[in-house]
């Protein structure tokens, strides 16, 4: 049995998998997510299983095997008042196009039983807060692919949810508005929300507090996004530009460093264990051999990069049967 | 606090289909004006008086009885008009052909003699269509041209006999008339209103395009709802299956009931459908109408994938109450096993309810009543079955 954590769990999912006939779309997952102040990003590409995930957490969907709970209830059971708990954004725009942006709005609200006085007052809120309130008039199926997000996102948030699952928010949405949406996104974290965001955007783990990297139903890693770059990378990379070429074999047996690299005569890349306490011996190292540092900074690998590393790795792991390290994502939060 | 819960899903479903339907001009104007049109053609367009059958009549140049082309015409049945009458069966059969005469009556050429020396006489029908009312028709109009020949051969064998025997016979103050047809029917209807096709199909075509409106309505709102993708919403938000199919039920039934309104105002008002029973019993009848074809619009509506599917099954369910539902042919004619499937319709039970209340007054099949609310409560349970399905976790 698993040790109790430290932490009050808003989401516990053990060893699941859903199978649909002989296909298996979500294979094996288990990760945790803490009560409050979290956002988890489950990234990776169409069809990688991020939406059969969502599914199962909102109780739409049944594991094939393994354990799900939500808000401390197994999701195909929740009871009326869980369900007011949480807030959700589909993948594809399910609103009414006939009716206005307040009418929809007010619409979802009604089906989470708020009586008209709070509700007036709430539609009008997450309306302001998504910056739709100018066209709270205008009819649904009249607003643009962006417009008609925030109007999904508005929904999602009409009940005041603690627990927010939100399946692509910022897909077909223009950067600027994407940025927007995370940063309301984020105030939301900081209000003490839980955050579920399934992104194709491999760029937009930067905004998680923790990362769950999927690909073929499986979580290919799971930790915070800088532990992520850590795991892709082997460590901190630094880069080191010298005045005049030397042996880079020096750097070899210098503590804290794991592997040299070496770009062009004048260039070195070396992954150090800790970029902080590294940098220094290294440069020490050089300037033994009489070579001259022009420069030294730390690079942080893309997360464009540290996917690719990552799902390489998993396929190679996979061939070999190894497994990547899945960290909590709680301590990160 | 959950019934006030209840009642605002309630209030929000209903609200919504009703702003919905507003909002969407063409269906609202089909919606309102529609059943009106069409039932306003057919009161000014349909007399029920089916057109004169058109008869040539060949009179030999030999034929006895004192019968010219106007008395020809004159004694023709009722539904039967003379256009010409010739002398030979092959230009008689050239009017057939050309359409110009419906059937042709080939009179015998002597059929007093015949008559008066005991030998029968045979008048030839004959007609050209593939038409089986027509043909029925053309059958039954023979028999009464041989009633009415008939008729007239013992008149005139009687006159003459009359004339012969001089007033010592018994039989000579007897009308030839009396003695050829010695009885007349007269009819009298005892119905509380006189028969008129208006009031008979007027009550029957409103409850038929009632029964459609709910149906095919709630049928598609409900199929939409799995389509756009707010089954899941609903799969995830804090309602239930019986809120969501009460609400359709809700919706769709007040949207009918205020149309239900306009078709009886129209039909009272506008064709002068007589309107004997009280308007309470009458408005109970379309209520039930309208619950139970909404409840069938529901389960069609939860069995099918797709808008296309959910039009196609409500196109069936149109055929199967035009022709089984009593409008074309009457149930008594139907087999047994179909006419129980008939009892299935809602339109069935409503026709023969309209039909009795507003015509007669007095209702007396109450049992139509209980089985519109039963078909009313079964479609609604089967709604509620399968949306529960669906609202579970697959």
């Amino acid at each position: 049995m698993d040790a109790p954590l430290p932490y009050p769990v808003a989401i516990d999912v053990q060893h699941v998998s859903r199978r649909f006939g002989n296909f298996t779309a979500v294979d094996d997952i288990s990760f945790q997510l803490p009560f409050s102040g979290t956002i988890l990003g489950i990234i990776g590409p169409s069809g990688s299983g991020k939406t059969t995930t969502v599914r199962m957490l909102t109780g739409a969907l049944r594991p094939s095997d393994g354990r799900i709970m939500v808000l401390g209830e197994d999701p195909s059971r929740f009871r009326r008042s869980t369900r007011e708990r949480i807030g959700y954004l589909p993948q594809a725009f399910s609103l009414y196009p006939e009716l206005t942006v307040r009418e929809n709005v007010d619409f979802v609200a009604s089906l989470f039983g708020m009586l008209w006085r709070r509700r007036r007052r709430r539609v009008d809120e997450v309306l302001e807060l998504v910056d739709l309130a100018q066209v709270r008039n205008r009819r649904a199926g009249r607003l643009s692919g962006g417009m008609q997000r925030r109007l999904e996102l508005a929904c999602a948030l009409v009940n005041d949810p603690s627990l927010l699952v939100l399946d692509e928010p910022t897909a077909g949405i223009d950067p600027l508005l994407r940025v927007r949406i995370w940063d309301e996104l984020r105030r939301l974290r900081d209000d003490g929300r839980t955050l579920l965001v399934t992104t194709q955007v491999v760029a937009e783990a930067e905004r998680c507090d923790a990362v769950m990297l999927v690909a073929d139903g499986r979580v290919i890693a799971l930790a915070p996004p800088n532990d992520l770059r850590r795991t892709a990378s082997g460590g901190d990379v630094i880069e080191i530009e010298l005045a005049g070429p030397i042996d880079p074999r020096v750097l070899f047996n210098t503590p804290g460093v794991l592997h040299v690299n070496q770009a062009s005569p004048l260039s070195l890349r070396v992954t150090v264990d800790d970029a902080g306490t590294a940098s220094p011996a290294v440069v020490d190292a050089i300037g033994s051999v009489g070579g001259d540092v022009r420069s030294v900074r730390e690079t942080r690998p893309s997360f464009d990069e540290v996917f690719a590393v990552l799902v390489t790795h998993h396929v190679d792991s996979a061939r070999a049967g190894d497994t990547l390290a899945v960290r909590d994502p709680g301590a990160a939060a | 606090m959950t019934f006030l819960k209840v009642l605002t899903h309630l209030i929000a479903f209903v609200g919504k289909e009703l702003v919905e339907v507003r909002r969407r001009p063409g269906a609202l104007l089909s919606l309102i004006f529609g059943p009106f049109v069409i039932m306003l053609v057919f009161g000014l367009g349909y007399s029920g008086v089916r057109p004169a059958l058109t008869a040539a009549i060949v009179i030999p140049p030999q034929w006895d009885l004192q019968v010219d082309v106007t008395k020809a015409s004159e004694l023709a049945p009722a539904g039967i008009s003379v256009v010409g009458v010739v002398s030979t069966v092959e230009e008689g059969r050239a009017l057939l052909q050309s359409k110009a005469a419906d059937m042709l009556v080939v009179a015998p050429p002597n059929p007093v003699q015949a008559f008066k020396s005991g030998q029968p006489s045979i008048i030839t029908l004959e007609y050209d269509t593939v038409d089986p009312v027509k043909s029925s028709y053309a059958a039954l109009a023979g028999d009464q041209i041989a009633a009415v020949v008939n008729r007239e051969v013992i008149r005139q064998a009687v006159e003459q006999g009359q004339h012969v025997a001089g007033a010592t016979s018994d039989l000579s103050s007897i009308p030839a008339d009396v003695v050829a047809a010695p009885t007349r029917a007269q009819t009298q209807n005892l119905a509380p209103t006189q028969p008129r096709t208006i009031n008979y199909f007027g009550p029957a075509v409103a409850a038929l395009i009632l029964q459609h409106m709910a149906l095919t309505l709630v049928a598609l709102a409900l199929v939409r709802e799995r389509t756009s993708g707010q089954i899941e919403r609903y799969r995830i938000s804090p309602v239930s299956a019986f809120e969501v199919i009460l609400g359709k039920l809700l919706a769709y039934g007040l949207i009918v009931a205020v149309l239900a309104a306009g078709t009886l105002a129209l039909l009272v008002n506008g064709l002068g459908v007589p309107m004997l029973a009280s308007l309470a019993s009458v408005a109970g009848v379309l209520a039930l109408l309208i619950l139970a074809s909404t409840s069938i619009g529901l389960l069609i509506g939860a069995l099918s994938g797709s808008e296309s599917q959910a039009v196609q099954l409500s196109l069936l369910a149109l055929l199967a109450s035009v022709f089984f539902g009593g409008l074309i042919v009457p149930i008594e004619q139907l087999s047994q096993p179909v006419a129980t499937l008939a009892l299935l319709i809602p339109v069935t039970h409503a026709v023969h309810l309209l039909q009795e209340l507003m015509l007669t007054g007095a209702p007396q099949a109450l049992g139509s009543v209980f089985a519109l609310a039963a078909i009313a409560v079964s479609g609604f349970a089967g709604a509620w079955f399968l949306m529960r399905r669906s609202l579970a976790p697959a």
